[in-house]
């Protein structure tokens, strides 16, 4: 029933879509993208009710989902797999097909909503042709279902138990947040794409397209901080490697979009200001939305292999289409406006503002490049080769960590830059004591922590950037109230200048031992001791944990071995973290074997700087979002 | 005055490493850092928590233990496993390293002339 009540749904949805494309009255297609919204809103709740009811006679819900799944997985199965997640982007898409109307769009012109338009319906469509959320299950496999078919009203056969979430996602609860969070952050980099497409797309061009297609990357660029951090958070929760970023596949392809979009952020401001960059910031801002169609391909067709890999499908072929049809618009109304891109006005000082704009943009979009290439090498090297390739972490290390170290930099001699070329004596005489004071500080963080060559120029340049920025804020936070653009990138500079510190420490100084044990015994690591208690084992309804309390101070942590019911996977080890502001305690069980215990017990340095840092950064944005 | 104390920190401060720091990281721990665990997704044999890995741990601790060169142990898990065992593949193949940098910096180049009043 709810299988069938969906699909029917989806195809009332897609016709309304069509409808939408071709109306040019303004009340009817404003009343078409609420109707848009309200359709795929209901379309998110019935699969929602499907999963709560255990529906299996829905496919999605017998693979995806099992009766003894608690409630708030159950919740988050929806964007657990392929079919479902595309299900939450479309009602993501829709959701900002709203808002856009509401709050962004400024033209009278009709070309933004045929082109937001045609993007949904096309994901639409892949729902009704290739694969659906709510296809109805026409032939049972072992457990869960086998086939399915996307008509509505045929004879479904209903499964008697479902498969069952992958173990990963419902080990945790941020699994429940971190999807939705990083959806509204990577589809919502639609909006400056449509946004400096239909502008340009007219031959009368409001000019202030720039000034709209900033404002709306503020909102999908907090999203996107926020899920990548939250995922980074889960990694480290729940993952049990004790770390938090992994240059994995997935991963590099939301970075991608956020490096692009943190240099748009920048580069905006100068054609606002001084009316340079303007063709680049047309390639910038429809850049991020091809890059997140461009990475879902990637990672979604099966072409590559990573700890987020889907179910393939066609969904390759699929998105190939979309990404060649996104790209000939962006490249069609590029050419168009060959013209119009030669107003833009040369860049006089180079070491102005307009000169560290491009700087810094050049150096994200140089590391969006080194990552895309690390991401893509594989694939090129296994066409070309026929020998698989593997690309770890010190590939972006010694690549993509150069460039951050500029990026640093250039933040600190930012702090008071104008338009005119900065004078390098002038900024060196006013902070000479924030100089001294940070090269001190560096002194005792480089003894302290026996650090090498290699990062104390990273050392230095980050805490001069929270010194010079600091002072700063506290100079004229007694004077007025922090208020204004410049202050938010200020203390945005500031967050980035902390995490840094942070992340330096956890590079540099975390350590790790593999230790056997019994319960009973006492354990020495580093200059710290823990207690190992006995284990117990506690029967859920969907999996079976074997809990190890190990204490230390009078806390008591569990350490635990998850071991998941309905499927094939190894069990999922579960850390214990005992948490302090310079490093953290992380403790895994490795094996049981019998009544010993294997255990990695990893210090990590810097955790709570680098969410800090995060924290801060981020929330300095907030102020821009209402405006 | 303050030029100079800052020029003397400087300067300290660039000849602290040599005193202070030493490295700490123990062969085993880069080798298993540079191999991929094979039957996990994408996680190296120094972080994944599965019982393969841990055999394959063993395997190179004593392989470590026996006094094999990294080449020579690198030779051992590629020619069982593959090219793609090795997450470090650019130590022996700098094109894949001199790729990146040549278009990063084509790119760069190109970018500045285009902004530059010239």
């Amino acid at each position: 029933m709810i299988s069938s009540i969906g699909i029917l749904l989806t195809w009332v949805g897609s016709l309304n879509l069509i409808i939408l494309f071709f109306s040019n009255n303004k009340k009817i297609f404003q009343s078409l993208v609420r109707i848009n919204l309200l359709i795929h809103f209901m379309l998110f709740c019935l699969l929602e009710i499907g999963l709560f009811l255990d529906d299996f006679s829905i496919y999605y819900v017998a693979n995806h989902s099992a009766a003894t799944t608690p409630p708030i997985y159950k919740f988050a199965s929806l964007w657990g797999s392929l079919d479902g997640s595309i299900l939450l982007w479309n009602f993501v898409l829709s959701i900002y097909f709203y808002l856009y109307i509401k709050f962004y769009k400024s033209t009278t012109e009709i070309y933004d909503i045929k082109i937001f338009a045609l993007i949904i319906l096309f994901f639409n469509g892949f729902t009704i042709f290739s694969s659906s959320p709510f296809a109805g299950c026409v032939q049972l496999a072992s457990i869960g279902c086998q086939d399915f078919t996307l008509l509505p009203f045929q004879d479904l056969v209903i499964s008697d138990t479902g498969r069952g979430p992958n173990p990963l996602l419902q080990n945790h609860p941020l699994m429940a947040i971190h999807p939705p969070i990083l959806y509204l952050g990577y589809i919502g980099l639609v909006l400056p794409f449509v946004i400096s497409t239909s502008e340009l797309f007219n031959n009368y061009k409001d000019e202030n397209w720039i000034k709209v297609a900033e404002k709306a990357t503020y909102f999908p660029w907090l999203f996107l901080t926020a899920g990548i951090t939250l995922g980074a958070a889960w990694s480290y929760e729940v993952l049990g490697w004790g770390g938090y970023w992994a240059w994995d596949p997935v991963e590099n392809v939301s970075f991608i979009p956020w490096l692009l979009a943190t240099a748009f952020l920048h580069s905006s401001k100068t054609q606002i200001k001084e009316q340079t960059l303007i063709n680049w910031n047309y390639v910038l801002s429809c850049l991020m939305f091809l890059s997140v169609i461009f990475g879902t391909f990637i990672t979604r067709s099966g072409v590559l292999i990573s700890v987020h890999a889907f179910s393939n499908g066609n969904i390759g072929t699929y998105l190939l289409i979309g990404l060649v049809m996104f790209t000939g618009l962006f490249v069609y109304i590029g050419i168009k406006n060959v013209n119009y891109f030669k107003s833009s006005k040369k860049v006089e000082h180079l070491f102005g503002r307009s000169g560290f704009f491009v700087a810094n943009n050049i150096v994200l979009s140089a590391s969006a490049l080194i990552v895309l290439i690390g991401t893509t090498y594989p694939i090129f090297y296994e066409s070309f080769f026929s020998k698989q390739l593997t690309m770890g972490r010190s590939f972006y290390d010694i690549l993509v960590g150069p460039l951050l170290l500029i990026l640093i930099y250039l933040m600190v001699f930012s702090t008071r830059v104008s338009k005119v070329n900065l004078n390098l004596k002038d900024w060196l005489g006013q902070n000479q004591n924030q100089i001294n004071l940070s090269l001190i500080l560096s002194i005792i963080f480089t003894v302290y922590f026996n650090a090498s060559y290699k990062f104390i120029i990273t050392i230095f340049g980050s805490i001069l950037l929270i010194i010079v920025i600091s002072k700063n804020i506290l100079i004229r936070f007694k004077k007025t109230k922090l208020q204004g653009k410049y202050w938010t990138g200020q203390i945005s500079h500031l967050g980035v200048g902390i995490f840094a510190v942070g992340l330096i420490m956890n590079v540099t100084q975390s350590y790790s031992n593999e230790i056997i044990i019994s319960a009973g015994d006492e354990v020495n690591f580093g200059d710290k001791e823990f207690l190992i208690l006995s284990p117990f084992e506690e029967i859920k309804s969907e999996k079976n944990v074997i809990n190890l309390p190990i204490k230390f101070n009078n806390k008591e942590k569990y350490a635990s071995l998850n071991i998941f019911k309905n499927s094939s996977q190894q069990a999922i080890s579960s850390p214990a973290v005992f948490r302090n502001i310079e490093s953290d305690t992380y403790v895994t069980i490795k094996v049981i074997d019998e009544d010993k215990y294997k255990l990695i017990f990893r210090e990590n340095y810097g955790i709570f700087i680098l969410w800090l840092g995060l924290g801060i950064s981020s929330a300095s944005f907030l102020t821009r979002i209402r405006k | 005055m303050k030029k100079y104390v800052s020029l003397f920190l400087l300067l300290f401060l660039l000849g602290l490493p040599s005193i202070v720091y030493e490295d700490n990281d123990s062969r085993y721990e880069k080798l298993s850092k540079s191999l991929l665990c094979p039957v996990c997704q994408g996680e190296t044999l120094f972080d994944s928590p599965s019982e393969y890995a841990d055999d394959m741990r063993g395997v190179l601790k004593e392989q470590i233990a026996n006094g094999l060169s990294d080449e020579q142990i690198m030779n051992y898990w590629t020619l069982r496993f593959g090219e793609r065992i090795n997450t470090n593949p650019h130590d022996t193949n700098p094109f894949l390293l001199l790729i990146p940098i040549f278009l990063g910096a084509l790119f760069a180049y190109v970018f500045y002339k285009k902004v530059r009043n010239d």
